[in-house]
């Protein structure tokens, strides 16, 4: 029963050796973050952002450079990985190449100096949990697994010792789609049946909305935004994050406003609710809107925009398409019912109910819609 | 199989590069052989027939007598070979084991310790240093480093006074001891390299993850790395023990004492006393010994040289096979992915 909390964390790294810049990097720039009891946050990012920096210094693989990390109340910032008894699972499995799937699990009571009967039972309860056809897994050589058969081992690894803190570090990413399907539920299953505290480090938002139930946005080393999936797409920190959250990715026009109107690329002029118009500032802005944010027409709408409609993309389990395109250059994603017919050219108006600003020089939201009220 | 395409086999030119390619390699392998085939056949030869000329390619009448008299070396001729030949034998074999379980360790722990547990420059400066002493060739540092077995740490010929007085310091001298084969070998930067190669190779998530479940440094060492690491072991096992086997100038300056000198020198000494005795060209005999002479009437000539020359390969072939064996076992570190 561990939380987790980073206090000002800073990790410094240096550029390649001998490079002409050898000046320290900020691989972390002061990091707060707080992860409760039972709770699971899944980190998304961009490759080389710190993520798994991130969890290389909650493990102790890494120490932080500046701040303090802490299990409950207890400062474990120097502590090495050894005496933290946390579990870990890699993207690239790490199993021990010259043991069996068992007896890469028992690594672990070996150094420890447990009991032969401990270690057998905790084997046994593993196998239990991990489910069917496991215990045959366990008698086999690890390079006859294959990469879900092996990720399974390395996750039955970590929890054979009951940790208190679960850090994975894109555990499924070299799986192929289907059994990446398959082995996400199994994870979830497993994270909800222990409620143990974990760390999921992944760069498919997919799979962070899924496994999380607090979702960290992180770049260049620093936390953009932590929350719930509604909260990073509803009420963004600011353009990074809306771009990164939602697939397809949020659409962003330049316009400019003057007065009640704006007016956006390709000289549409599109009348502003006033309401929204007076806390905005006047002038070059950017407009956010999500796919299912604009409202359709084949006909050309008064304030709305002509978009060039490249390809219509159907997804049937949504029973939805999404018709991407541009509009006077920028690239625009729509929501279109399922059986719209393939045209060259949509129009869209906007609801602005929900749309996003944006300031036309800086990542700054001005205007952000909020959650919808759902009930 | 891949020098060649498995397609188009049957074309007329490919063919005949195919069979070109085989000539070639059965040509090389052939030239590799003869040697050999000459030292085992006039090994067995009488001594009048080694020394035929024209040579015969296979004796006429095969016989062991001169393994038999080769063994008997020291009791025949005291004055060329103070010791049995067994005892330099061992004391080959001391040396050759002795530099092998100094070395492999250190070796590989030094490689090791820059390729996984020092980051950053630190470990960049020290894989140059440890490669820097491969820049130097050996012939360089052969003075110098005779001077440091005779009076370590000073590399002069007599250590100099301590300042005030008219007592030299303190010197340890391992020269004309085991001790100055083995600890000069106890570090070679070329076992470096092959081994940081190959830990370099091993993914860093492996020992990470061994970390997270508690081992301690030495313990993922020896219980993770090292079951991995067995063929890269076994090559350097196998070189290193060649290396030290027939090795010879250097025993050759840091050991005087014949009762501890390698099979290298013994195998020398014998050489040029033949050689003074006109076994290996009867015009220029000069001042032969009585023991060679007697060696020689009992008929020693070629065919003994050859003997010897096959007792100190043999070991080293021996060794190669074994190493063989561990290096294909071994093999698995492969597949992690």
């Amino acid at each position: 029963m561990t939380s987790v909390t980073l206090e000002n964390v800073v990790k410094y790294y240096y550029p390649a050796v001998g490079a002409a810049d050898s000046k320290p990097v900020k691989g972390l720039n002061n990091i707060n973050l707080h992860i409760a009891d039972g709770e699971t946050v899944s980190v998304v990012g961009p490759s080389g952002c710190g993520k798994s920096t991130l969890l290389k210094v909650i493990a102790g693989l890494e120490y932080a450079d500046e701040g303090r990390v802490l299990y409950n109340e207890h400062d474990v910032t120097r502590v090495t990985p050894q005496d933290r008894g946390v579990g870990m699972v890699f993207q690239d499995y790490a199993l021990y190449p010259t043991k069996e799937g068992k007896n890469n699990m028992s690594y672990y009571f070996e150094v420890h100096h447990r009991s032969e009967a401990e270690k057998e039972q905790r084997l046994r309860e593993t196998a239990e949990l991990m489910g069917i056809g496991f215990e045959m897994l366990m008698g086999r050589q690890v390079d006859t697994l294959s990469g879900g058969e092996k990720q399974r081992v390395g996750i039955a690894r970590c929890i054979v010792r009951e940790p208190n803190v679960f850090l994975m570090d894109e555990p499924i990413s070299n799986l192929d789609a289907k059994l990446r399907e398959r082995t996400r539920t199994e994870i979830r299953r497993l994270l909800k049946k222990f409620g143990i505290t974990t760390l999921y480090v992944t760069h498919d938002q997919q799979e962070a909305i899924f496994m999380g139930d607090r979702i960290a946005v992180m770049r260049a080393g620093s936390l953009e935004q932590i929350g719930t999936f509604d909260d990073l797409y509803y009420s963004p920190a600011n353009l990074f994050v809306a771009a990164l959250i939602g697939t397809p990715p949020i659409s962003v026009l330049p316009v400019e406003l003057m007065q009640t109107t704006l007016r956006a690329a390709g000289q549409a002029e599109l009348p502003l609710p006033e309401q929204l118009a007076g806390g905005l500032p006047q002038g070059k802005l950017r407009l956010g809107m999500r796919p299912e944010g604009w409202q359709v027409a084949r006909e050309p709408q008064p304030g709305s925009l002509a978009m060039n409609v490249t390809r219509i993309e159907r997804l049937f389990t949504e029973r939805a398409a999404f018709a991407h395109g541009d509009v006077a250059g920028s690239p625009v994603n729509a929501l279109v019912p399922l059986d719209f017919p393939d045209v060259k050219i949509l129009y869209l108006t906007p609801d602005w109910e929900r749309a996003y600003f944006f300031a036309a020089d800086a990542e700054t939201a001005l205007h952000l819609p909020g959650a919808p009220e759902l009930f | 199989m891949s020098l060649f395409p498995t397609v188009g086999r049957k074309q007329v030119k490919v063919r005949i590069s195919w069979w070109l390619v085989v000539a070639f390699l059965v040509f090389g392998v052939f030239m590799h052989l003869v040697p050999f085939y000459i030292m085992i056949s006039t090994s067995i030869k009488p001594a009048t027939e080694a020394m035929a000329m024209p040579p015969t390619l296979w004796p006429k009448e095969p016989t062991f007598a001169a393994w038999g008299l080769v063994l008997k070396l020291s009791d025949i001729a005291k004055s060329v070979l103070s010791q049995p030949l067994s005892k330099y034998f061992l004391n080959s074999m001391i040396m050759t084991f002795g530099t092998m379980i100094l070395s492999i360790p250190v070796t590989s722990l030094a490689a090791y310790a820059v390729s996984k547990l020092i980051k950053g420059r630190a470990s960049k400066n020290l894989f140059i240093f440890f490669i820097g002493t491969l820049m130097l060739p050996g012939i360089v540092s052969l003075i110098p480093s005779f001077l440091l077995t005779r009076n370590f740490p000073f590399p002069l010929p007599v250590a100099p006074n301590i300042p005030g007085t008219d007592v030299p310091f303190p010197t340890l001298r391992i020269w004309n001891t085991y001790w100055a084969v083995i600890i000069p070998a106890g570090f070679s930067a070329s076992n470096f390299l092959l081994f940081k190669g190959y830990f370099d190779g091993i993914p860093d998530s492996i020992i990470n993850a061994a970390r997270v479940d508690g081992g301690s440094e030495f313990n993922i060492f020896r219980r993770i790395i090292l079951p991995m690491s067995i063929p890269v072991y076994a090559v350097v096992s196998y070189f290193t023990f060649g290396a030290t086997w027939d090795s010879y100038l250097w025993p050759l300056v840091v050991i005087q004492d014949s009762a501890i000198a390698p099979l290298t020198l013994a195998i020398r000494r014998i050489s040029d006393a033949f050689g003074a005795a006109g076994t290996t060209n009867p015009l220029t005999a000069v001042g032969a010994s009585a023991g060679i002479s007697e060696l020689v009437s009992q008929g020693l000539s070629w065919n003994g040289l050859m003997v010897l020359g096959l007792l100190q390969a043999i070991p080293t072939f021996i060794f190669f096979i074994i190493a063989r064996e561990y290096l294909l076992k071994g093999v698995k570190i492969q597949g992690l992915k």
